[in-house]
């Protein structure tokens, strides 16, 4: 990451992206912003941004779109803003590898969040590593050889399903992952549909690890969408 | 009971015959016993009719075949007459029964067509109207979507902007860094903030204008005015937007006054103004036109020179949220308005009984759009309006 992180702003309505323009480089951001995902992309591929946030609905080339490109090319992390009535189509945009979503209106502080949330991510996750048998996130340690999760070096007994469902937190914190999501990584493409398995084993992990399962802070609900995990320290 | 009362009806009608006459005639007392057979088969079906026949029968022979008062018969004629009676009445009978049942069922029948005839239109009734109110839910949820989106737009840029200021003067917080805003920064917040407010106000003044026209509460204050008055005020309003463009004028010489709401058309010109200056670019002609079109209508026209709209959507604009930018698929990358400058445009044109529509422009690929306004509708031939109208324009 170079000294000024570089973030794409892809929208087509021009108050806004020049309201963020004028925002975000007031936080030290570089920024540059495009009208609609064909722009959004080019400028990607000539200028390799820390940080993409898009708008959805554009014309031409829309959100989903630019998703679909951008992932084929690249994990550079995509912040996706919605509106209230567009769930749908913000769920298949984080389905598709958007990393997270704020919802209009929204005060910069929020939308700054995530950026810098979306970019410790990006900047701490070795990308698609798979191979390390014991990595910690937070609060967790994980060894995938002895099937242990440590929780603040305390040992949690899980079952296999749950062990690997929270592991696959694990690997994604502060991510929004959809239902298909989690249902595609733990039990397999054809169970993307049975929310509900995905309910009692979040509810018996929450069990497992939370201080208090009424009141999450490990396993976050994003309501209709999915879960975003939550590492702690 | 009813084979009671038949073989009664066979005793009754042959002690009235006995009654009448013994000499009466064989052949009447044997019409009047079928007649009895009918009667029953008609009533009651083919088992009373028949044992009415059987009765009716042993009674002839009784009463009226001779030798009178026994059961035997001395000519071979009547034997004949007997049998012929008892075949007749029992044909009769039973094909009369049959009649009736057949009547019976086609009744039933229709009963039952009737029945089903209006369960089905009850259903469909029902059925049709689910259909209506799914059909409404469907407009009013996409009506909403379009009313929120423009709505949420500016707020979202005036809230950006609002927190972005905030943050800088409550210094940081946090691990967020600290916001460095320079002078024209800070302007140009305050500067979006300013101008997406009044995007607010323009479009709830819209939503207002729209749902006066829908409800039929349009009040138009109808004076007479001229076109080349309505047209210079529209054109003043829209000075600051059509800076980039050239505007030809092209009004004819001496059109009637029209009695109209002044400012409602020059609304509807205003509109097709910014319309075109939106859509057309810079340095392009907008022509605005006014002219007679017949006795008693006058045409008014804005022409750009812009991409034009296609021929399937040109209905479709007037429709209110309805967007040929947003939603028609016209690739540019023109901005997008409210979708609510032509459907007011339309209302006030047709509560002035007029027409508004849209013709391809005559010179380039633009568009051209047009409407039409009676002079002063009906009320023009009165000679105290026509008076009016003298002390009006003599102010």
């Amino acid at each position: 990451m170079t000294e000024q992180p570089r973030i794409l702003i892809v929208d087509d309505e021009p108050q806004l992206t020049r309201v963020l323009r004028t925002g975000l480089k007031s936080r030290g951001y570089e920024v540059r912003a495009a009208a609609d995902g064909g722009a959004g992309f080019n400028s990607f591929m000539d200028w390799q941004p820390d940080l993409v946030i898009t708008d959805l609905a554009m014309p031409n080339v829309d959100g989903l779109e630019l998703c679909r490109r951008l992932r084929a090319v690249s994990q550079v992390p995509i912040i996706v803003l919605s509106a209230k009535g567009e769930e749908k189509t913000k769920v298949e945009a984080l389905d598709l590898g958007a990393d997270d979503f704020v919802t209009k209106p929204f005060g910069m502080d929020e939308l700054l969040a995530r950026i810098r949330a979306a970019l410790r991510r990006a900047s701490a996750t070795p990308s698609n590593d798979d191979t390390q048998a014991i990595f910690s996130s937070g609060d967790f340690q994980v060894n995938l050889d002895s099937h242990h999760i440590l929780l603040r070096g305390k040992q949690i007994h899980l079952t296999p399903k749950e062990f690997d469902l929270l592991t696959y937190f694990i690997k994604h914190p502060g991510k929004v992952l959809t239902h298909r999501t989690l249902l595609a990584a733990v039990w397999g493409g054809n169970y993307v549909d049975q929310t509900e398995y995905l309910r009692v084993f979040v509810g018996n992990l929450r069990k497992k690890i939370e201080p208090d399962a009424a009141a999450p802070r490990y396993i976050l609900t994003e309501p209709w969408i999915g879960y975003r995990f939550d590492p702690g320290e | 009971m009813r084979y009671f009362i038949a073989g009664f009806s066979v005793l009754a009608v042959t002690l009235f015959l006995k009654t009448i006459g013994d000499h009466i005639n064989a052949a009447t007392v044997s019409l009047a016993l079928l007649l009895n057979v009918l009667f029953i088969a008609t009533r009651w079906g083919s088992l009373p009719a028949l044992l009415t026949s059987m009765v009716a029968m042993l009674c002839f022979n009784f009463f009226f075949l001779p030798p009178f008062g026994t059961f035997t018969i001395a000519a071979t004629d009547n034997w004949i007459a007997l049998i012929a009676f008892l075949i007749t009445a029992v044909t009769a009978g039973q094909l009369s029964a049959r009649a009736r049942q057949r009547a019976e069922e086609a009744e039933i029948g229709k009963r039952e067509i009737e029945r089903l005839y209006s369960e089905l239109r009850d259903a469909f009734e029902r059925a049709s109207h689910a259909e209506a109110l799914r059909q409404s839910e469907k407009l009013k949820s996409a009506l909403l979507d379009a009313v929120t989106h423009d709505l949420r737009t500016p707020l979202t840029s005036i809230k950006a902007s609002i927190t972005t200021l905030l943050d800088e003067a409550h210094g940081p917080t946090g691990d967020a860094p600290p916001v460095v805003l320079d002078p024209e920064s800070r302007v140009e917040m305050m500067e979006v903030i300013n101008e997406e407010s009044d995007r607010l106000t323009r479009f709830v003044g819209g939503l207002i204008e729209l749902a006066k026209i829908e409800a039929g509460e349009l009040q138009l204050r109808r004076r007479w005015s001229a076109a080349d008055e309505i047209v210079s005020e529209a054109l003043l309003r829209a000075a600051p937007i059509t800076r980039q463009h050239r505007i030809e004028l092209n009004i004819e010489r001496e059109l009637p006054v029209l009695r109209v709401d002044e400012r409602a058309v020059s609304e509807v010109v205003y509109t097709l103004i910014d319309n075109a200056a939106k859509y057309s670019p810079h340095g392009s002609i907008i022509q605005i036109s006014a002219q007679r079109a017949g006795t008693d209508l006058i045409e008014m026209a804005v022409e750009d020179e812009g991409q034009g709209i296609p021929v399937d959507l040109r209905q479709r604009v007037f429709e209110k949220f309805f967007r040929a930018i947003r939603d028609g698929d016209v690739s540019t990358k023109l901005p997008s308005g409210t979708g609510m400058g032509l459907a007011i445009a339309k209302g006030i044109v047709e509560a002035h009984k007029g027409k508004i529509w849209i013709d391809s422009a005559r010179k380039s690929t633009g568009t051209r759009v047009v409407f039409t306004l009676p002079i002063g509708d009906e009320e023009v031939l009165d000679g105290s309006i026509h008076s009016a109208v003298t002390v009006e324009r003599n102010d």
